[in-house]
């Protein structure tokens, strides 16, 4: 996956235009979890959103497993940092969501959501609507949605921002054990927490304001599988940490 | 972690002997809650104080008004509040169930009737699919929107009451004016909430669908269309009271057959009685329109909360 010399510029019939992002080169093997973070309003949501095919860049090429990326497509997962659940589905039919677009039998439509729910520790909230759900829960069947397509690009875009402290790291955990186990899935994973991103990436991008460039790109040289609640406090891990922060707190101070 | 909300620890660190002891002592044991059986639920369902009351406010009306009390006027501080009526003008509940008891076998009544349901249900379908249509493409479609929004904002702002006797003239004495009537008066009522709801769709539900390849007619139809029947059921409900009353007024106006004829007919003859029995009549008609919104609503908004739905007033 790849972006080649990209660029985007917003507005221009009624607004002034922006330069959201500008002349940026990324380069991903498959299977690669890579992190994207910067200061707010740099242009890492509208990254995501062009590998995503929802909004085309304005010069350079945007291309997955060699082809040019045009239109929306189906093995590609994206999630949100809202869960974006719909109200008047259950936690099983949100999950079922991505499989009845593309046309995928009632049973077995049943039968994957509920093996991610029970992987997800939600198999007794099949039947719960979202408002009778927790936030952690609500980003929980996020997850199971978004991977019950079966893409091979995850794109996510602060899937945990909206979760308090602890829930983060409980979700955070059985999302990263979901990626490890699952081998070939590539994963663009925005975020602006520093912390979130060196520890589940095996690669951090750090952008600079706006207009977005790339300002440095970082390998977390960490052990897998990594158990993250630990992890925190490793000398290895708050060494990385550390050396991006230097990156990241001129664009953000 | 919180245990009741499903959330699972991260592994099991190892505890300490202090920790393990408070683990273990006195847990809350759910049996000791008293159980409720299904005869006291039942009980609690119906709230005996809440129907006494309502039974009590019920007689105290009828007894007011079946005793002549509140024909006697009433005057506050030089304010008559109540005037005093002259008896040709009263009529009270026990005049009006024997206008009721005389009509029951009455061919000519039930074809009133007919008359009235028909013009009424017909302005109702006839107003809320077009409104529904037209709210739906004008939401969808933001230069529609801007195309045609002056012409709806004016078209509203007409007192549609005072179209009632051009569309008498154009469509003739018969249902076809009150129908339009009241198809254009229920037009707007569904229209407005319909494109307000549309355009005011989650757009993150609209973002998760078009990342995952959603055609649109498949975000229509499991996007759009839920987000919207909250806001459509409300407006269903208004349309259904609007549509009677305004297939009512037409009747006033001009007409030969309906339950509004037959009322303005007894008003102006000082039948009271029976002015108030058809009254009565038109609001059981229009509480039996809302009821069958009702329970389409209970079926489709299953989703939410009691306190949540149908509670858009209806006037």
């Amino acid at each position: 996956m790849s972006l080649d010399g990209v660029s985007l510029i917003f507005g221009g019939k009624d607004t002034e235009p922006v330069l959201a992002v500008d002349s940026i080169n990324i380069e991903i093997p498959q299977g690669q979890f890579v992190a994207i973070v910067g200061p707010s309003g740099c242009g890492k949501t509208t990254i995501l959103n062009m590998l995503s095919g929802l909004i085309p860049p304005t010069v350079g090429s945007v291309k997955r497993h060699g082809e040019e990326v045009t239109e929306p497509s189906r093995d590609i997962g994206y999630m949100l940092a809202r869960s974006a659940l719909s109200p008047w589905r259950t936690a099983r039919k949100n999950v079922e969501l991505g499989l009845q677009f593309h046309g995928v039998g009632r049973n077995e439509r049943r039968n994957r959501a509920e093996e991610l729910l029970e992987l997800l520790h939600l198999e007794g909230f099949a039947n719960a609507f979202p408002s009778q759900l927790s936030q952690g829960m609500r980003q929980r069947v996020a997850i199971a949605r978004t991977l019950a397509i079966d893409p091979d690009l995850w794109l996510m875009d602060e899937p945990f921002g909206a979760l308090d402290a602890q829930t983060r790291l409980v979700v955070q955990a059985e999302f990263i054990s979901l990626w490890e186990k699952s081998k070939e899935s590539t994963v663009l994973f925005v975020t602006h927490d520093l912390e979130e991103a060196v520890l589940l990436a095996d690669r951090v991008l750090v952008m600079t304001a706006r207009p977005g460039r790339i300002k440095s790109d970082n390998v977390i040289d960490l052990p897998r599988p990594r158990v993250i609640d630990e992890l925190r406090f490793d000398e290895q891990f708050k060494a990385a940490e550390h050396k991006i922060w230097k990156e990241l707190r001129s664009e953000i101070i | 972690m919180k245990s009741s909300d499903g959330e699972e620890s991260i592994g099991n660190p190892p505890m300490s002997d202090e920790q393990k002891s408070h683990e273990t002592s006195k847990r809350f044991d759910m049996a000791s809650l008293p159980q409720e059986t299904r005869g006291e639920r039942l009980i609690r369902r119906i709230d005996i104080p809440v129907q006494l009351t309502r039974v009590a406010i019920l007689v105290f009306i009828i007894w007011i008004w079946e005793s002549r009390i509140i024909f006697k006027g009433l005057n506050v501080l030089g304010f008559d509040v109540l005037p005093e009526i002259i008896p040709l003008f009263q009529g009270v509940p026990t005049e009006a169930w024997d206008y009721i008891t005389d009509v029951w076998n009455e061919k000519l009544f039930w074809q009133d009737f007919w008359v009235t349901l028909q013009e009424a249900l017909l302005g109702f379908l006839y107003g809320s699919l077009s409104g529904f249509l037209v709210g739906m493409i004008l939401g969808r479609f933001k230069r529609a929107r801007k195309v045609f929004s002056p012409f709806l904002i004016f078209t509203n702002a007409v007192p549609k009451i005072a179209l009632a006797p051009i569309l008498i003239l154009w469509y003739g004495v018969d249902i076809g004016s009150k129908v339009a009537l009241a198809t254009i008066i229920v037009f707007f009522i569904v229209q407005i909430p319909v494109m307000a709801a549309v355009s005011g769709v989650d757009p993150d539900l609209d973002t998760v669908a078009s990342s995952m390849g959603a055609t649109q007619l498949q975000k229509f139809r499991l996007v759009v269309l839920p987000s919207i029947l909250g806001p459509l059921f409300g407006a269903l409900r208004l349309a259904s009271i609007y549509a009677i009353l305004s297939v009512v007024f037409g009747e006033f106006l001009a007409s030969k057959r309906g339950l509004g004829q037959r009322l303005l007919y007894q008003v102006n003859n000082f039948g009271m009685g029976a002015a108030i029995a058809l009254m009565s009549i038109l609001a059981i008609l229009a509480l039996f329109f809302n009821a069958g919104i009702g329970f389409l609503e209970r079926k489709f908004l299953r989703w939410q909360d009691d306190t949540t739905r149908g509670n858009v007033v209806s006037l």
